[in-house]
């Protein structure tokens, strides 16, 4: 599967310097626009010359974007467009993304918590974290949310799965790490509800 | 020199113990402690010249200690069975998680002979840019390595491993080490890794030391067992046990699975190796086992 688009000019010998680099920039945004997860670096290299530091445009990008509502961020190993927090009480009004909302009870989401913290952890170990079952079913709807996705096997019998988190989940969450989850001490000194100064 | 006794003089290749007065000196000045590290990298150096070392081992064991530290230092805990339990219970279609993405960044950076390429591959969102710069430092090795472990840390100040990684990628390319010896992760502290300038070269001087103090032992410890696999690979007939032989050789742990024979003839094998004393059992669990030299 090329993805590259064979007939793409990449390297656009025939523009002056100057506009080959802002058509490079173009690019990036409109890869960045149609692309609802994470796009890494290796991907967005493949729409500008050969030589082109994706770093740099990006740089350039977020700089041309200072104005606008919406702005480039870095999620794990790649780069996303997401509006400004400002203008979430303004998009929330106009329930428009409502359909790209998660869409999570508050035991998926705690699971989900349960998961980032403890990962990998397994079935099983949710069970003892949460002292009852946690459905396939719920795991299977974080998975098709592309939140959580099957990490290295438990050393148990009957290997079960273990789960992790994702590039999606911190994407969703306005993580650029998983360093940005409070820690699981300080959780509990809060009694599960304190603000982190991570 | 009260250690020389503990080398046994009639076996030119032993390697040699780190003489007690490096991890003993009470080096306090700056000069010291320069002195100190400057003679443990020597000392080191003679270490890595010896024919009976494993190499490749010796490597891939101490990626497994450096990669314990990075987790920590990530405010992680998993120890090195976690971590190895990680690496060897993830199919290729799975994710290691983020302590096994750590242990898989050291034991990638490790394999190959140290160049952009390779760590560009090994360290996923650094900019091979980034990385051709790190590995150009210019200076006196713990300098370089120091100067290196400062720049990244000071554009991403979460990014320990990779500027571990690097800092001792620039330090092994500086000692005219053609593949990365992990070093400065198995020495520093956490708190080591805030330090900028004359402080941060200190404190690698110092790990530096500490970590020889546990990379000397190890060679020799994994030197005296390699030659003790080697010995018995000679009574090994299943076919494919002088290639498992060689892949013992050369990695930290192995799980039966990967052994180039059926199922029961490589579990028959590790079974045979560790009743005939040349690897070990590591997990301790009855299923599930890895086995390493």
């Amino acid at each position: 599967m090329s993805r590259t688009g064979d007939d793409l000019d990449r390297d656009l010998a025939d523009l002056p310097p100057d506009l080959r680099w802002r058509e490079w920039l173009r690019r990036i945004e409109a890869v960045l626009f149609a692309s609802a997860a994470p796009v890494a670096r290796e991907e967005l290299g493949r729409v500008v010359g050969q030589g082109a530091s994706v770093d740099l445009l990006i740089a350039d990008l977020a700089v041309d974007l200072m104005g606008r509502p919406y702005e480039v961020a870095k999620v794990g190993a790649g780069w996303m467009l997401r509006t400004r927090p400002a203008y979430a009480p303004a998009i929330r009004a106009a329930a428009a993304a409502e359909g790209q909302a998660l869409s999570l009870s508050e035991f998926d989401l705690a699971v989900l918590a349960a998961i980032a913290l403890h990962q990998p952890v397994s079935r099983e170990g949710l069970r003892e974290i949460f002292g009852r079952d946690i459905s396939r079913d719920l795991i299977g709807r974080l998975a098709t949310q592309d939140l959580i996705t099957t990490g290295p096997r438990e050393p148990r019998r009957g290997a079960p799965h273990t789960f992790v988190t994702t590039e999606t989940f911190l994407a969703a969450f306005g993580m650029e790490s998983l360093r940005d989850l409070p820690d699981p001490e300080q959780l509990a000194d809060a009694g599960l509800a304190g603000p982190s100064e991570a | 020199m009260p250690n020389a006794a503990t080398t046994d003089p009639g076996d030119p290749a032993s390697i040699a113990p780190l003489p007690g007065w490096i991890t003993s000196g009470r080096g306090e000045t700056p000069e010291d402690v320069a002195f100190l590290s400057g003679a443990a990298l020597a000392h080191l150096h003679l270490v890595a010249l010896s024919p009976e070392l494993p190499q490749e081992l010796w490597r891939d064991r101490l990626a497994l200690r450096a990669a314990e530290a990075s987790a920590g230092f990530a405010g992680r805990r998993e120890g090195q069975g976690a971590l190895r339990d990680a690496a060897h219970l993830t199919k290729a279609c799975d994710d290691p998680g983020p302590a096994g993405a750590i242990l898989r960044a050291w034991t990638r950076a490790v394999a190959r002979p140290i160049s952009v390429g390779p760590l560009a591959k090994a360290l996923d969102g650094v900019t091979p840019e980034a990385i051709a710069l790190c590995l150009d430092a210019a200076g006196a090795p713990v300098g370089r390595a120091a100067a290196v472990l400062e720049a990244v840390l000071a554009d991403t100040p979460r990014a320990e491993t990779a500027a571990l990684i690097l800092a001792d990628a620039a330090l092994s390319l500086a000692l005219g080490r053609k593949h990365l010896l992990p070093l400065l992760a198995l020495g520093l502290k956490s708190r080591d890794l805030r330090l900028t300038g004359e402080a941060l070269q200190q404190a690698c001087h110092r790990a530096l030391v500490r970590a020889a103090a546990q990379a000397v032992p190890m060679a020799a410890d994994l030197a005296r067992r390699a030659a003790r696999l080697r010995s018995v690979a000679p009574k090994l007939r299943a076919r494919g046990a002088a290639k498992a032989v060689e892949m013992f050789l050369s990695q930290d742990a192995l799980a039966p699975a990967a052994l180039p024979l059926p199922d029961r003839a490589a579990r028959r094998l590790c079974d045979r190796l560790v009743a005939l004393g040349a690897v070990r059992e590591l997990t301790g669990r009855d299923t599930f086992r890895l086995y390493g030299v």
